[in-house]
């Protein structure tokens, strides 16, 4: 029992470093834009998660989908949680894989890369490249990305009447700062 | 088993993998500032689409039509090229990729100077997938028949452009072998096989989004896994090529490998080309271009030439033509027509050749007979025997050698001597020409008539009858499909022995035949024969068909003919040969032009072996027509480059609708033939305005001035010059008429016109119905004025005033009557027209008047205040105005009537003072109204009445 403790006491330091050796977001702001022929509808949330792991190449994004907000009414909003991303039954989406081209993390400066992984809105995954826009500024890694959805790929069943107000691909912009 | 099957082939087939030595031709880039070539694509076009350094040429086999690389490019080298869906997709060494629209109207016609070409030249557009582009080499291109654009890189794996999506394909996500991928290819089950260096990985997408990775390693066979080259064959196996260990193949059906070469020596296998189940051709990092061949596994490597012995081939191709095509180390394209093969032989003058069912090729020549077995050629006859002529037993593999004075010698498949057949008892005549046999006889052509021999006894059988053939010169004996035995005689024509019975032809299509030097047949049964100076005629069991230079044999000097594989007359002449479609007539010439260096065939000396390759004794060697199992083209493909209208490019594919001042056209075309590009002839016609083909070798044709209307630019494109069945390319346009001559104009010009004439009609009518009534109102106003003035009344009246005037005053009275003459005599006068001048009514009306003052006195005055008595007016209407007033009031003394004639803004006013009568005169208002009537009909203008303050007005309008 003491042995453990002393291994638990030595190492969890050493995991915890190794933990933080990777970025992170707390905060990152995701827009998503539909332009329909007769209305245009943006909706943002700021509570975007990622974390970046410079050693693998790897990262990890996320977001929970009930916290988009701007709509163009309470009823869009509504229509967006319970009919469309059904946020109750698949609370999150989320971006996993890993960036394809060999990054130099500590390289000031913009620089684009392409993200490869799975894209995984409303339970359905797709597998998707990326292209991203990555700059060290002073530590920081700022992060953006533009990119489409066309709904259907995921599963998000939009009704015919309703194509006039709502696109088949909505548009996905993604800013997100991380810190080591 | 397959190895054992190949050591068989090797030990048996060797001599055919020796005859591989294609002439290459090099392209020179000397006027293109001596570029360097990295990629190099033939499109569905013709076309041969080259990359060097960030530019791509588009090739046509003379000229190169640069486009420009994006400057995303920047110094980085084109590295892939290849056309799907329509696109020619250009890969960088950066990772970049580009497009162009392969046929491109849009890229002008080559100068020829580079700096001008390229000034010209338009740009390829950067690719721009959201998914963004690689940043690793691109290695290479396929299109998996599914929709799908794959392309590798070197360093990122693969990557496949589905359905508007980017995915990629890596060793740590997806199982590839490796990121490293140096080729790909594709089959066609949408399979892509990708060459790593370890192994080949087969990826596919069955379907939209889903990957599947597998590996081909070492426990497939793969006995190298360092593969740096794949490609497929038409079978749909994969064929890679590897670091060191050489060739794969790897048959998809089975899951295995099932081909490869145990000794290969030649080092990395660059690229590879597959032709039909025969032959592959690789390029090799350092021993240049090695032939392999499948069916008997002997590789060797081709000394084509200088440039390319020992040398780095970067990659290989092949086009439609069956053209291999490939970029040496150093950059230089080159093309070599495999179809032809020469063995140079260690002696000359070739005049009998055979090859036998276990491969071995027997050659006859003045310096005796020869052996080759795949080790080289192995005298089996001296020096001092002319050989003639070769057979093999089709009964027991004897060959049979005709020699020229020394009879035939039977020699063994071994190349022992078995037997001699020498002149004199057993042989009439010692000089054997031809050979051939069927069953159990066999037919010696010599020079005197035919000998038949026993082919097991090998007694002279009962020579045929004399009568038949007699003792002439017998240059050829052929035996056809049916068993027929066809003679080529020197006077006799041609003879058939046909179940035992001789029948000649001596005259065929008007023309005496009597010496026959060579008789083969075509796959439908036809039998062909040579004359000596008479050409080629091909008879059906029927009748004859002659072939002449008209219809465009090379020369009628004929030395041998062969049928080849494809069912196509091979023609040899002192100086080439021709090949011969029987069924579209094209005829096609081959010597140096075309790759074939030196083919002078002597006579006879022609073989078709069982494969159907043909086997050509020429005076320096032995030429070998190939027969390719893969099906390519026999014609140059036109395409049209380009259209000028006033020698500005127009984008063809895009604009084929020109207004009437864009008339002046200038087609661009060509004939991609890179076979012979020089050779290629056109024929054009625009129909619509062309009655006839026009031929032509010029590449371009200008049309100016081009009425409007609908066209077809048609053109055809020839190697020989025969344009039936010639491919067409063609392309409609239209020029509009100006639009004075479009329908809808003249429907508009042709509507206003009759709307015109409509209106023009309708107010001539009612001018005319006016006029009618005009008449009918005048001849009415004629009437009652007469009548009112032949009235009894009136005359009443003025005769009693003339009475009282001849009492009181005869001269009075004398000057009265004159006026009464007068006023009836204008009234007559006046009465029929229209209108008459004003002073011409005041004349009238003054004789009225003077009437009426002798009659009345002082209780009558008219005043007449008229400054200029011009216009016009109606005979009468004063006059019956002023009669009107004197009818209607009182005059008398007492009460005097006072009648105003004045003009007044344009009118006549006739004004009097208003007395009427207690009891007016009963009166018809006829007078007034019909003047009224009258002046509406006329003129529009109307005559106004007023009654003011006493006086009685009437205004009308002098016209």
């Amino acid at each position: 029992m003491k042995v453990l403790s002393v291994i638990l006491v030595v190492f969890i330091p050493v995991v915890m470093l190794s933990q933080n050796a990777v970025y992170k977001c707390e905060t990152g702001r995701i827009t998503l834009t539909s332009t329909a022929a007769l209305e245009v509808i943006e909706t943002k949330c700021s509570k975007l998660r990622g974390v970046l792991d410079p050693s693998n190449q790897s990262f990890a994004w996320s977001v929970e989908v009930r916290y988009f907000e701007g709509f163009n009414s309470p009823l869009q909003q509504e229509h967006f949680n319970e009919n469309y991303l059904e946020s109750t039954v698949y609370p999150k989406a989320s971006f996993t894989g890993r960036i394809i081209e060999q990054v130099n993390f500590q390289q000031q400066g913009p620089q684009t890369v392409r993200a490869k992984g799975k894209l995984n809105i409303h339970g359905v995954e797709q597998e998707r490249i990326l292209k991203c826009q990555l700059e060290n500024k002073g530590g920081k890694l700022f992060v953006r990305c533009t990119f489409t959805v066309p709904v259907a790929e995921h599963n998000i069943a939009i009704p015919r009447i309703v194509h006039q107000k709502i696109a088949e691909e909505i548009q996905v912009y993604v800013e997100a700062a991380l810190t080591m | 088993m397959n190895k054992l099957i190949y050591i068989f082939f090797f030990s048996c087939l060797c001599a055919l993998a020796t005859a591989q030595t294609p002439l290459t031709r090099f392209y020179p880039t000397a006027n293109y500032g001596n570029i360097q070539f990295g990629a190099a694509c033939h499109t569905a076009g013709g076309w041969l689409w080259l990359g060097a350094g960030n530019n791509v040429f588009r090739f046509d086999g003379i000229n190169f039509a640069p486009v420009k690389g994006p400057e995303e490019a920047g110094n980085s080298p084109v590295s892939a090229i290849f056309e799907h869906d329509g696109l020619l997709w250009v890969g960088y060494q950066n990772g970049i990729i580009a497009t162009v629209k392969p046929a491109g109207s849009t890229i002008p016609v080559p100068s020829g100077d580079m700096e001008t070409d390229l000034d010209n030249a338009p740009a390829l557009d950067l690719w721009s997938p959201e998914e963004g582009l690689p940043a690793a080499a691109v290695t290479g291109f396929c299109s998996d028949g599914r929709g799908g654009l794959w392309f590798s890189t070197y360093g990122e794996g693969l990557y496949v452009w589905k359905q508007n999506r980017l995915f990629n394909f890596n060793r740590q996500d997806d199982g590839l072998s490796s990121d490293d991928v140096y080729a790909i290819a594709s089959t066609p089950d949408g399979r892509i096989w990708a060459a790593t260096d370890a192994g080949i990985s087969v990826c596919s997408m069955p379907s939209f989004g889903v990957k599947s990775v597998g590996k081909i390693g070492i426990p497939e066979g793969l006995t190298d896994e360092l593969i740096i080259s794949v490609t497929t064959d038409k079978s749909g196996n994969v064929w890679a090529g590897a670091d060191e260990k050489g060739v794969f193949r790897f048959n998809t059906a089975a899951n295995s490998v099932d081909f490869s070469v145990p000794d290969w020596k030649y080092g990395p296998v660059t690229d590879l080309v597959v032709f039909g189940d025969q032959s592959v051709w690789c390029g090799t990092e350092r021993n240049g271009l090695i032939y392999l061949d499948m069916k008997t596994g002997i590789h060797n490597p081709v000394p084509v030439s200088r440039e390319l012995a020992g040398n780095r081939i970067r990659l290989l191709d092949k086009d439609r033509e069956g053209l291999l095509w490939g970029v040496t180390g150093r950059g230089q394209l080159f093309s070599a027509n495999v179809a032809y093969g020469k063995i140079t032989t260690p002696f000359a003058g070739i005049q009998a050749i055979c090859t036998d069912k276990s491969g071995k090729m027997w050659v006859g020549c003045r310096e005796g007979l020869f052996m080759e077995n795949g080790s080289g050629f192995r005298q089996v006859l001296p020096r001092s025997e002319n050989i003639v002529s070769v057979w093999e037993s089709p009964q027991n593999g004897t060959i049979w050698v005709g020699t020229l004075g020394n009879g035939v010698f039977l020699i063994s498949p071994a190349g022992k001597i078995m037997h001699r057949l020498k002149e004199g008892a057993e042989l009439p005549n010692g000089s054997v020409l031809s050979i051939s046999g069927n069953g159990n006889i066999v037919w010696l052509a010599t020079l005197g008539g035919v000998s038949t021999v026993n082919a097991e006894t090998l007694k002279l059988v009962s020579g045929p009858d004399p009568e038949a053939l007699g003792s002439y010169y017998v240059y050829k004996v052929f035996t056809d499909s049916k068993g027929r035995v066809w003679f080529g005689t020197d006077g006799k024509g041609l003879v058939v022995c046909e179940n035992n019975n001789f029948l000649s032809f001596t005259e065929a299509c008007g023309t005496p035949i009597k010496t026959i030097y060579s008789v083969t047949e075509d796959k439908n049964g036809n039998i062909w024969f040579s004359t000596d100076r008479s050409g080629l005629f091909c008879y059906n069991g029927t009748t004859f068909r002659r072939y002449t230079t008209a219809d465009r044999l090379h020369s009628s000097g004929i030395t041998a003919l062969a049928t080849d594989c494809k069912g196509k007359i091979v023609i040899g002449y002192a100086d080439g040969f021709d090949l011969l479609d029987p069924e579209k007539g094209h005829v096609n010439f081959c010597n140096e032009d075309v790759g074939i260096p030196a083919a002078e065939v002597n006579l006879n000396a022609a073989w078709t072996d069982r494969f159907g390759n043909v086997w050509l004794g020429c005076q320096n060697g032995i030429l070998r027509c190939a027969c390719l199992d893969e099906l390519f083209s026999d014609d140059p493909q036109p395409v049209i480059s380009g259209v000028s209208v006033f020698f500005q490019p127009v984008d063809f594919q895009k604009t084929n609708i020109f207004s009437h001042d864009q008339n002046f056209f200038q087609f661009h075309f060509t004939g991609l033939w890179h076979t012979n590009p020089e050779s290629v002839r056109y024929r054009y016609r625009l129909d619509g305005i062309d009655p006839d083909w026009k031929v032509t070798r010029d590449n371009f044709a200008s049309y100016p001035k081009l009425p409007p209307g609908n066209y077809t630019l048609r053109i055809q494109a020839s190697e020989h010059g025969n344009f039936e069945y010639a491919p067409e390319v063609s392309w409609n346009f239209t020029v509009t008429p100006p639009f004075w001559q479009r329908w809808w104009f003249i429907a508009g010009v042709i509507l206003m016109v009759s709307a015109l004439a409509g209106v023009y009609v309708r107010s001539r009518e009612a001018r005319l119905s006016r006029e009618a009534s005009l008449k009918r109102e005048m001849v009415e106003s004629q009437f009652a004025a007469l009548k009112s003035q032949i009235n009894p009344h009136f005359l009443f009246n003025s005769f009693n005033t003339l009475i009282g005037a001849i009492e009181e005053n005869p001269r009075k009275a004398v000057e009265y009557v004159e006026h009464l003459a007068d006023f009836y005599r204008n009234m007559l006068l006046y009465r029929e027209r229209n209108l008459i001048r004003l002073d011409e009514e005041m004349t009238l009306v003054k004789s009225y008047s003077y009437l009426l003052e002798m009659r009345y006195e002082s209780g009558f005055r008219l005043s007449v205040e008229l400054p200029e008595q011009t216009g016009l007016i109606m005979p009468l209407s004063l006059q019956m105005l002023v009669e009107n007033a004197i009818k209607h009031n009182i005059v008398s003394a007492s009460h005097p009537l006072f009648v105003e004639i004045y003009t007044l803004n344009g009118c006549i006013v006739v004004r009097n003072n208003l007395q009427r009568k207690a009891n007016p005169e009963p009166g018809t208002h006829f007078g007034l109204q019909s003047l009224s009537k009258r002046y509406q009909l006329l003129s529009g203008k109307p005559v106004l009445t007023e009654e003011i303050s006493g006086y009685f007005t009437v205004k009308i309008p002098l016209l």
